[in-house]
């Protein structure tokens, strides 16, 4: 049983008169541990793509199953708590909340997993120490430099314990150095055994992961390891 | 999500945007106010009226007045005894839903005591004119059936009488005293307390003094009763009236008043009807009565009551309308400006209903807030009435109040989140995200 398979998965929208198809009978399948990137230029796809394996979005049409659950025809309730359950994800544009403090952003996902507050913040607190933010509990987002914002967001990420982890772009706002340290935390994952979805127009980004999907043109062009 | 966590988010979402809550909250702290106060308002007149329609003795009280005879039948007229004891006596022991009877008899007379002295109207009652008039006793007591009986010389006077007579004197002290009714003695037995209505009462409180012109100037419904001069029916007869009409005996001397009580207010229409039946006889048929009663006058009463509140009210909860449409504005401003957070939340794992929930809660928070201040405000209102109008019927705040108008205010609130919390709810995690 593969964590994530789609069969024949589209996506299509309406804007006005005209039909766009984001995504054209895509079949894909990843596994439980993998480390995947979809590149691709912007365009392509590949956001509408991770859409749909991030659950923020159902198919219009194919077969799409994530963590054993069929999404196909989901609600959005439905994508809400697979999403909240199983997926993390970690923006280019960090999206913490700016009035919360790194305690309160951390904790988020588990205020909507229905947990009493203790058990919220003593897994929050673990969540931020483990990406080394253990002394800026009751910081706020813009107290923190750009590559502490994105180790916020990993640890909200992680902080339900979810079996994929997304990244969009998550160096772009970054220097390089920064960037460098915060792929390495990607890796650390994969390596405790976390499936990582990377998203980018990067190569060599790309390249940290032992497969790439490329995607052209709302279908998958081709798949290699680098 | 539960609700506690919702209100969190509410209140610090409230306390990073003081200003723009505040203003919203006018709307509501304006209407809770002004309909706290119109309540409040009402409520004292209602009070005020009520004590007053008590005091004058209440439906309850009917007044058996003569009435012309029409001049088709005036020949019928001398057939008729008029109203007498006999009367009375018919109503006691044939309308049993009358509980209280009170014929009187009445003498302008000079009544003295020690080197004072003043013309006054006397009256001959019954121990149920107590009941009837509604009235209560300072000192001593009031007149009994053996005073009657015997016809003995007892007066129980009004607090008015009291002060004319011997000023500066306790009523406790008056008791025992002797009393002059032209020129018979008699001994004060009882004296009645001073009746007057609530503004005046706090009006002394407040240790303001009457000008005489200010007071001779207003209708005082309380004077009969604060000048009465009581004494025995019996006495009142043989001493100042036999002499006058040899031929009258004390059940057939004309009354120059006859009041009843009814008993159970729920039969007043049945009661009125065993008055007539019973006078039918006595009077032999001539329609020379008539029976006084307060239902117009208090209907009228309760009526402009009513009027006042519905009025008020409508204008109060025209506010707090106004003031949940404020909230409905600032809800949506505040959405469009949160629409990146609300993506943000949607995106890890916030259910459309937790962000309705949300919604709804900051704006209950909203109107609950300004209802509470709304509170305080009206507080301060009544307050600053008191001190301009102090004349006036007392406001009186109830919690009942109170707690109607917050609780509008919330319902205000809750209606008026209810479209921006759906609009917050339905939107798509993946725009909201995008949003800048």
């Amino acid at each position: 049983m593969s964590l994530i398979h789609l069969e024949g998965v589209s996506k299509f929208y309406q804007v006005g008169d005209q039909e766009i198809r984001a995504l054209d009978s895509v079949d894909l399948r990843i596994e439980e541990g993998e480390f995947v990137s979809i590149i691709g230029p912007s365009g392509s796809g590949k956001s509408t793509l991770m859409h749909l394996l991030g659950c923020l979005d159902a198919p219009t049409s194919g077969r799409m199953e994530i963590c054993g659950n069929d999404l196909s025809k989901a609600s959005q309730n439905r994508l809400a708590s697979v999403r909240n359950r199983e997926i993390g994800f970690v923006f280019q544009a960090f999206n913490l909340l700016p009035r919360l403090d790194v305690i309160h952003n951390v904790e988020l996902p588990l205020v909507y997993s229905g947990l009493p507050s203790a058990e919220r913040r003593a897994r929050a607190e673990k969540a931020a120490r483990d990406v080394g933010l253990g002394d800026r509990l009751a910081n706020r987002p813009v107290q923190l430099s750009g590559g502490q914002c994105q180790r916020v967001a990993i640890a909200r990420a992680l902080v339900n314990n979810p079996r994929i982890v997304f990244g969009d772009e998550p160096t772009g706002n970054l220097d390089s150095a920064t960037g460098e340290m915060i792929l390495q935390m990607f890796k650390d994952l994969n390596a405790g055994g976390k499936t990582i979805v990377l998203v980018t127009h990067d190569p060599d980004i790309a390249g940290i992961s032992r497969r790439v999907i490329e995607i052209r043109d709302g279908k998958i062009l081709r798949e290699y390891a680098p | 999500m539960n609700i506690f966590v919702a209100l969190q988010i509410g209140l610090r979402e409230i306390a990073a945007h003081k200003f723009r809550s505040v203003l919203s909250m006018l709307g509501i702290v304006l209407g809770v106010s002004s309909l706290i106060s119109t309540l409040a308002l009402t409520t004292g007149i209602e009070r005020g009226t009520r004590a007053f329609m008590q005091q004058v003795g209440g439906l309850e009280y009917v007044n058996i007045v003569n009435k012309e005879i029409s001049s088709a039948k005036f020949e019928f007229w001398n057939l008729s005894p008029g109203r007498t004891l006999r009367d009375a006596m018919a109503i006691k022991a044939t309308a049993p839903l009358i509980s209280h009877v009170s014929p009187e008899l009445g003498l302008g007379a000079v009544i003295a005591a020690q080197d004072h002295s003043d013309r006054k109207f006397v009256r001959g009652v019954f121990p149920d004119y107590f009941v009837v008039g509604r009235h209560e006793i300072k000192a001593g007591r009031f007149l009994t059936d053996l005073d009657v009986e015997r016809g003995l010389r007892s007066a129980v006077i009004g607090d008015e009488i009291a002060s004319i007579l011997w000023p500066g004197l306790k009523a406790e002290d008056i008791v025992g005293r002797q009393i002059r009714i032209n020129d018979s003695p008699f001994e004060v037995v009882g004296v009645l307390p001073k009746y007057e209505r609530d503004e005046e009462k706090r009006r002394r409180d407040a240790g303001k003094v009457e000008t005489p012109s200010k007071m001779s100037r207003r209708w005082d419904p309380f004077r009969g009763k604060n000048e009465a001069i009581l004494i025995p029916f019996s006495t009142m007869f043989y001493e100042f009236r036999a002499g006058a009409f040899p031929l009258d005996s004390m059940e057939s001397v004309r009354l120059d008043g006859l009041t009843v009580r009814v008993g159970d207010i729920s039969k007043f229409r049945a009661a009125l009807d065993q008055i007539r039946a019973a006078l039918e006889i006595t009077h032999r048929g001539v329609d020379d009565f008539d029976l006084d009663t307060r239902e117009e006058w208090f209907d009228r009463m309760e009526s402009s009551i009513r009027a006042t509140k519905l009025s008020g009210g409508l204008i109060a909860t025209i506010s707090l309308v106004v003031g949940g449409i404020g909230i409905m504005n600032i809800m949506l401003a505040s959405i469009s400006e949160r629409v990146r957070e609300i993506g943000i939340r949607l995106a890890v794992g916030a259910m459309g209903r937790d962000i309705f929930i949300q919604i709804i809660v900051e704006s209950v928070a909203i109107a609950f807030i300004g209802g509470l201040l709304g509170v305080l405000a009206a507080i301060g209102l009544m307050e600053i009435l008191k001190m301009l109008a102090p004349t006036e019927n007392a406001p009186i705040m109830t919690l009942g109040g109170i707690l109607f108008s917050v609780g509008f205010a919330i319902l205000a609130g809750f209606l008026s989140g209810i479209y921006p919390a759906l609009r917050a709810s339905r939107l798509n995690p993946i725009s909201a995200l995008r949003y800048e």
